[in-house]
């Protein structure tokens, strides 16, 4: 079932245009990652479906209710998450559960869960002005689902933080993702491999590629044969990218990567032709082309 | 006009509020990160300038961030 | 409406957290206490100050109860309008500036509801803080010159209070619009500053003036009466307050 649609949105700033015509759904239930450069856009996309900024153009339909408000059914975690310095965690959470709807009783029954959840419960009565990085990205991740929101929305979660409060924010994510649809902003391709299950890339404000990632794996992925010897390739690259059965040869780094339409059927000439011609082949790897290679082309173009 | 002359019981509500307004300021500056302008500053203009010095201190040296 | 309760009483807590809830009303009440103080004691300080020779003696009526209180009016008009502005300059455009006005308007919160609950404990603290301060002094003039109905005192300082209600809520429009609280400070005193002037220079055109109201208060606080227009301007801050605060909770996306 689908719990966002969003049709061409479209947000314009005096000087430039941020989000053109994008178009995209998330299902619910879904880990989804919106994927892009720094600047793509990421961040006015989820402050729009959050309802923090309006669009220029474009509808954003939540759980099919075309209009009105659907703040209560979502959680939103910015960038740069801040809070009141001067109260403490328990304060703050009870205060933003009680303005997400919930009553006095239950806003302190989740303030209680969550600060368990989140691993902050021991700090929860100091200010949470003398908080470190993580805890405070754990506690905005705290706030953002204190009302069992039925789509939570992350703003770069991990960018900000050191390896072991990346590491920690990645698991709980993975633990939440059983639990509720997330919808989560990032540049770093390898965060979003290793959660989620759909990939939306962005890039300069326009949608780019969407779907699964056994999907975008299946759809772009090549089959590459890296060639490594000790002599310079690069003549010999040339020579074989007119096979019928490579379609695009590279050089870099000293080492051709043959792309190829079958594993199966290029291995052997290639093999043949390296021992015909006496190539001192230092490594010959088969494999094919990562997320990483379609990320790079699209924000390559 | 003497010490004597001054009425203590009409002045000393005086002081007393004064001094309330120090501490306040000193304990607010204690517990601050950052204020405008360096720190040893307001705790001197609290203590001494008589009256609005600790007025200042919570309009002007403050940060409200 | 459960929700503008919660909001009301972060901005309470908040308010003293940063001790605010203490220090805004003492300066009121010192203020209040140092006018009739300073009048009692004007001629020993005026001796004291100059360079008399010996046995001068210094005749300086002693000002009636109500000038007294018109006088600690005129005192709180200038610091205590400063000392309230400067409070309150941040309002909004502090939590704007921080980011946390996004962290509260993405949950399911009306704007008007975060703007009026702002608006109210501003004026509340502030109106307590003057009440105070106005008490304080009526009680040390009373002691020190003459007793004064109580009854006046409030009246006039009610007056007054239109007065201020109006500069906080244009505090706190201001405070909504831009993001720079010393510009919010600069602005509102200036108009403070510029109503009051224009008032008093040119009575005859700004009889609707809200600052007509200082006015009004002072002279009622001295006669007993009003003085000069009433109804008029009480409309009109009415109807300003209104205007302005509607202006405060509307139209936040501007982008």
């Amino acid at each position: 079932m689908k719990i966002v649609e969003v049709k061409s949105l479209s947000k314009n700033f005096t000087h430039h245009m941020a989000v053109k015509d994008l178009s995209f759904t998330i299902e619910e239930g879904r880990c989804v990652a919106l994927l892009g450069p720094n600047g793509a856009g990421k961040t006015t996309t989820l402050e729009m479906l959050a309802g923090l900024q309006k669009p220029t153009k474009g509808t954003i339909s939540f759980l099919n209710a075309k209009k009105g408000d659907y703040r209560e059914q979502i959680g939103y975690l910015s960038q740069h998450p801040v809070f009141y310095p001067w109260m403490n965690a328990e304060e703050f959470l009870l205060f933003i559960g009680e303005l997400s709807g919930l009553s006095k009783a239950e806003a302190m029954k989740r303030t209680d869960e969550l600060l368990e959840i989140v691993g902050i419960a021991h700090s929860k009565k100091r200010r949470i002005g003398g908080y470190s990085g993580g805890m405070k990205q754990r506690l905005g991740i705290a706030q953002a689902m204190i009302h069992e929101p039925k789509l939570l929305m992350l703003d770069e979660p991990v960018s900000a933080l050191d390896p072991v409060g990346r590491r920690e924010v990645l698991e709980m994510m993975k633990l939440l993702k059983k639990k509720m649809t997330i919808l989560f902003s990032t540049h770093i391709l390898h965060d979003a491999e290793e959660i989620c299950d759909d990939v939306i890339m962005i890039h300069d404000g326009n949608l780019a590629v969407s779907g699964s990632l056994p999907e975008l794996r299946r759809k772009y992925q090549e089959d590459v044969i890296k060639i490594s010897a000790e002599e310079n390739l690069e003549e010999w690259a040339k020579t074989i990218a007119t096979w019928e059965v490579v379609s695009k040869v590279e050089y870099r780094d000293g080492s051709v990567e043959v792309f190829v339409k079958d594993v199966a059927a290029a291995r052997s000439p290639l093999l043949a032709e390296i021992k015909a011609k006496q190539i001192p082949v230092t490594s010959f790897t088969v494999g094919h082309t990562t997320l990483e290679d379609l990320f790079m082309k699209v924000v390559g173009k | 006009m003497g010490l004597a002359e001054v009425n203590w019981a009409l002045v000393s509500p005086l002081i007393g509020i004064q001094v309330i307004l120090i501490i306040i300021a000193l304990i607010d500056l204690s517990k601050s990160e950052r204020t405008n302008g360096p720190k040893w500053m307001w705790v001197l203009i609290s203590l001494f300038v008589s009256i609005i010095g600790p007025i200042l201190y919570f309009t002007i040296g403050k940060r409200h961030d | 409406m459960k929700k503008w309760v919660v909001l009301f009483r972060k901005e309470w807590l908040e308010m003293s957290r940063n001790y605010k809830i203490i220090w805004v009303p003492l300066v009121f009440i010192l203020f209040g206490l140092l006018q009739p103080v300073t009048n009692y004691y004007m001629p020993d300080i005026l001796k004291n100050a100059s360079d008399l020779p010996e046995g001068t003696i210094i005749e300086i009526p002693l000002p009636s109860s109500g000038e007294v209180l018109a006088q600690t009016l005129g005192q709180f008009n200038q610091m205590g309008v400063l000392v309230l502005v400067l409070a309150f300059m941040g309002i909004v455009s502090a939590e704007r500036k921080s980011g946390m006005i996004k962290a509260i308007l993405v949950k399911p919160v009306a704007y008007s509801s975060y703007i009026t609950a702002k608006w109210l404990s501003a004026i509340l603290l502030s109106a307590a803080s003057i009440a105070l301060g106005m008490v304080a002094s009526w009680y040390y003039t009373g002691l020190l010159i003459d007793p004064y109905p109580f009854i006046n005192l409030v009246k006039g300082t009610g007056l007054y209070l239109g007065w201020i209600v109006f500069l906080l809520t244009f505090t706190v429009f201001l405070s909504s619009r831009l993001n720079s609280s010393g510009l919010v400070a600069v602005c509102a005193l200036l108009v403070s500053i510029l109503l009051s002037l224009s008032t008093s220079l040119l009575g005859k055109w700004m009889e609707w003036s809200p600052a007509q109201l200082t006015t009004a208060a002072s002279s009622f606080l001295v006669d007993g009466r009003v003085e000069g227009p009433l109804f008029l301007p009480l409309v009109i801050t009415g109807v300003l307050v209104v205007i302005f605060l509607f202006l405060s909770t509307t139209n936040w996306q501007r982008k």
